[in-house]
């Protein structure tokens, strides 16, 4: 009996307490924001990238924040737990960080329309509900023209999760920036049929080493093993997500870089304001949102100029890596003379560019 | 087309270990009659707790011992729930899988995406140099040429050991065993623990040896495979270690493969490991009579007889 006593008064304890903390919460009307990632924070990778994006909004507004964070949470219903949670705790803001967190966000969304919702990389909105994505196919175009000075084979070697648009633009990018400025470049691509298998991904770093390539491209792996891979073999490498130089000292060619940080500060910056609405969001150079982070040295002068020029056009938003002319794999014209593709069509890209050796799985 | 195929093979090895490793512990463990379907678990945990040790002493010997030592305490919490409190196996495997795959999370938290030097291969003067048959057969980590050292060591264990005899007896029929006087409880004790421990030590060969970096999830299923492989190589250590090196090999086919640009969807490339390997085994597994004698009888049951 004491036992049930002494829960008792525990849970009555924890009651007076917790009724403390929300109206001491609210007198100082701090604004509560939910962080949900779909992976660990390591010290690379993208639930990284989203975690400095919170710490840039934590510098930007002090102790008008509060932030809390879960980590490793699986797409379904775990997550639709989670966001449930986050909202009964008080939170008026949430940053959802994976693309299936999208339906169950929501209907979350419409369930707490005081709650303002930003979702990564999906396609719906509403009022309170945006979306945010990175140009990452900028900064592939400049790791292209690293890449196509640098190698000798003139073979180029990606590792590439699922053929999804956003990969697929990116490949092009890509290998357009190399042909920039070796026109005889092939691209030869492993799909890896899985979001994270690190495993595999090195099997598929050495199969393309063991076909000649001489650069590696860690297209969407979160880890850092085709990278350390690549110092090991002595081939170049420049991967999305994070800069990881420090994980191949002697042949990091470059990271493509995100940065949350303006982005997210500016949407608190609207709740806080109240005049937050669902947008969506496609940051590029030009946002400050993409970046090229530790380009090597080895370089050589004439490719670095092309790279200067390409990075200060995107910047201006004077030039798009998809600009025509660019046939696809089976040399039909996709893009005329001086014509760019439309963000519409890029989203939903289906095609490579010719060059590329790989096809698309079907 | 040379390098495909040098590569091809000398991966194959490699990539087989870890899996090779974990079904010869698990056809240990099943011949004894214990069915553990913890080895996923056990072999990210073994992984965890290697790439720990490893990272923080610097030595991968250590490493290798941390991660069979941290399996195996995990294969012994298994034993106590299915030999003394006769829990189901098959439930008792699946909870502690899913019990050291969080295990393994707690434990790898702070190197979350970290990297560590892989362990020197034992190159040999002349040999290693060889065109072709150099990388092949002479150029991998000490636990490569352990694992291929067990297939033989474990088989003849099995046939030509009074040991091997009392494994063999107490998974066919373990009150007959305990009439002449076998120990059965400690037999399967000593099979859980040995299957245990190798499935750490398969865990540790991908984490600070084969991919040599630390990331959850990383087993990524191999666990799974490995007791599929004890299955269709028919509880036989020479069955099993082809099983794994066809498994090994068609995986990195699948991917030269895809490189070459050849139009072959990459969704049925990817399941190709898979196929072959069933298909490979089951053809040299139809003999349904032998499929019986190796087959324990016992596997799965409790044994509520007096140790």
């Amino acid at each position: 009996m004491s036992l049930i006593r002494n829960l008792l008064s525990g849970a009555l304890a924890l009651a007076i307490a917790t009724g403390a903390g929300i109206a001491a919460g609210a007198a100082e009307e701090k604004l509560k924001i939910g962080f949900v990632y779909p992976s660990p924070v390591g010290d690379v990778g993208w639930a990284h990238e989203l975690d400095e994006g919170r710490k840039k909004i934590v510098e930007a507004y002090g102790d008008k924040v509060e932030a809390v964070t879960a980590e490793n949470i699986p797409e379904g219903p775990d997550a639709a737990r989670i966001m449930n949670q986050m909202i009964a705790d008080g939170a008026k803001m949430l940053m959802i960080g994976s693309f299936g967190y999208m339906n169950d966000g929501l209907k979350l969304a419409k369930q707490h329309p005081e709650v303002a919702f930003i979702h990564a990389s999906g396609y719906k909105l509403a009022p309170n509900f945006g979306n945010f994505q990175t140009r990452n196919y900028e900064s592939a175009y400049i790791g292209g023209i690293a890449a196509g000075s640098l190698t000798k084979s003139k073979v180029l070697g990606v590792v590439a999760a699922y053929p999804i648009p956003e990969v697929v633009g990116i490949i092009n990018a890509f290998t357009l920036g190399a042909q920039k400025v070796a026109p005889d470049v092939t691209v030869k691509v492993v799909w890896l049929n899985s979001w994270f298998d690190p495993n595999k991904s090195q099997e598929s770093a050495r199969s393309l080493v063991a076909q000649n390539a001489d650069v590696l491209f860690s297209l969407y792996q979160d880890t850092p093993e085709v990278v350390t891979l690549a110092e090991e073999l002595g081939v170049y490498v420049l991967n999305t997500s994070s800069d990881m130089a420090k994980y191949a000292p002697k042949k990091y060619l470059m990271g493509m870089t995100i940065d949350w940080g303006p982005h997210f500060v500016a949407e608190v910056g609207k709740v806080l304001d109240g005049k937050f609405e669902g947008t969506a969001y496609w940051g590029g150079m030009k946002d400050g949102a993409v970046g090229v982070g530790s380009l090597t040295a080895d370089v050589p002068a004439p490719a670095k100029a092309l790279i200067d020029e390409a990075v200060a056009a995107m910047k201006a938003g004077t030039f798009h890596p998809l600009t025509g002319p660019v046939l696809d794999q089976d040399g039909a014209e996709k893009l005329a003379a001086g014509a760019v593709i439309a963000d519409g069509d890029l989203l939903g890209i289906n095609w490579l560019v010719k060059g590329v050796e790989t096809r698309i799985p079907q | 087309m040379t390098a495909t195929l040098v590569f091809i093979l000398s991966g194959m090895l490699a990539a087989a270990t870890p899996m090779l490793f974990a079904a010869l512990g698990e056809s240990v463990a099943e011949r004894s009659g214990v069915l553990n379907l913890s080895v996923e678990g056990m072999m990210a945990t073994g992984a965890a707790f290697a790439f720990a040790v490893a990272t923080l002493s610097g030595s991968h010997t250590l490493g290798f011992l941390a991660g069979g030592t941290a399996a195996a305490l995990l294969s012994l919490v298994f034993a106590a729930l299915v030999l003394v409190f006769h829990a189901n196996q098959v439930a008792a495997g699946l909870a502690i899988g899913v019990l050291g795959l969080g295990v393994s999370a707690f434990a790898g938290n702070r190197f979350e995406g970290a990297a560590i030097a892989k362990p020197p291969s034992l190159d040999i003067p002349g040999l290693s140099d060889l065109p072709v048959v150099g990388p092949i057969l002479f150029s991998h980590d000490a636990m490569v040429y352990l694992g291929i050292l067990l297939v033989p060591v474990v088989a003849l264990v099995f046939t030509r050991t009074k040991l091997g005899l009392s494994i063999r007896a107490v998974g066919e029929n373990p009150e007959a065993a305990r009439a002449i006087g076998t120990p059965v409880l400690g037999i399967r004790l000593g099979c859980v623990l040995f299957g245990g421990f190798m499935a750490g030590l398969g865990g540790a060969h991908l984490s600070i040896a084969y991919t040599a970096l630390w990331a959850e999830g990383l087993v990524a299923g191999r666990g799974w495979i490995a007791v599929a492989l004890v299955v269709f190589g028919s509880w036989l250590p020479f069955r099993i270690a082809l099983g794994a090196y066809v498994f090994g090999a068609i995986s990195l086919m699948e991917l030269s493969v895809q490189g070459l640009g050849l139009a072959i969807p990459s969704q049925l490339l990817s399941a190709s490991p898979y196929i072959v390997t069933i298909l490979v085994l089951a053809a040299i597994s139809r003999d349904q009579t032998r499929l019986r004698l190796t087959r324990p009888l016992s596997l799965g049951k409790p044994f509520r007889g007096q140790a």
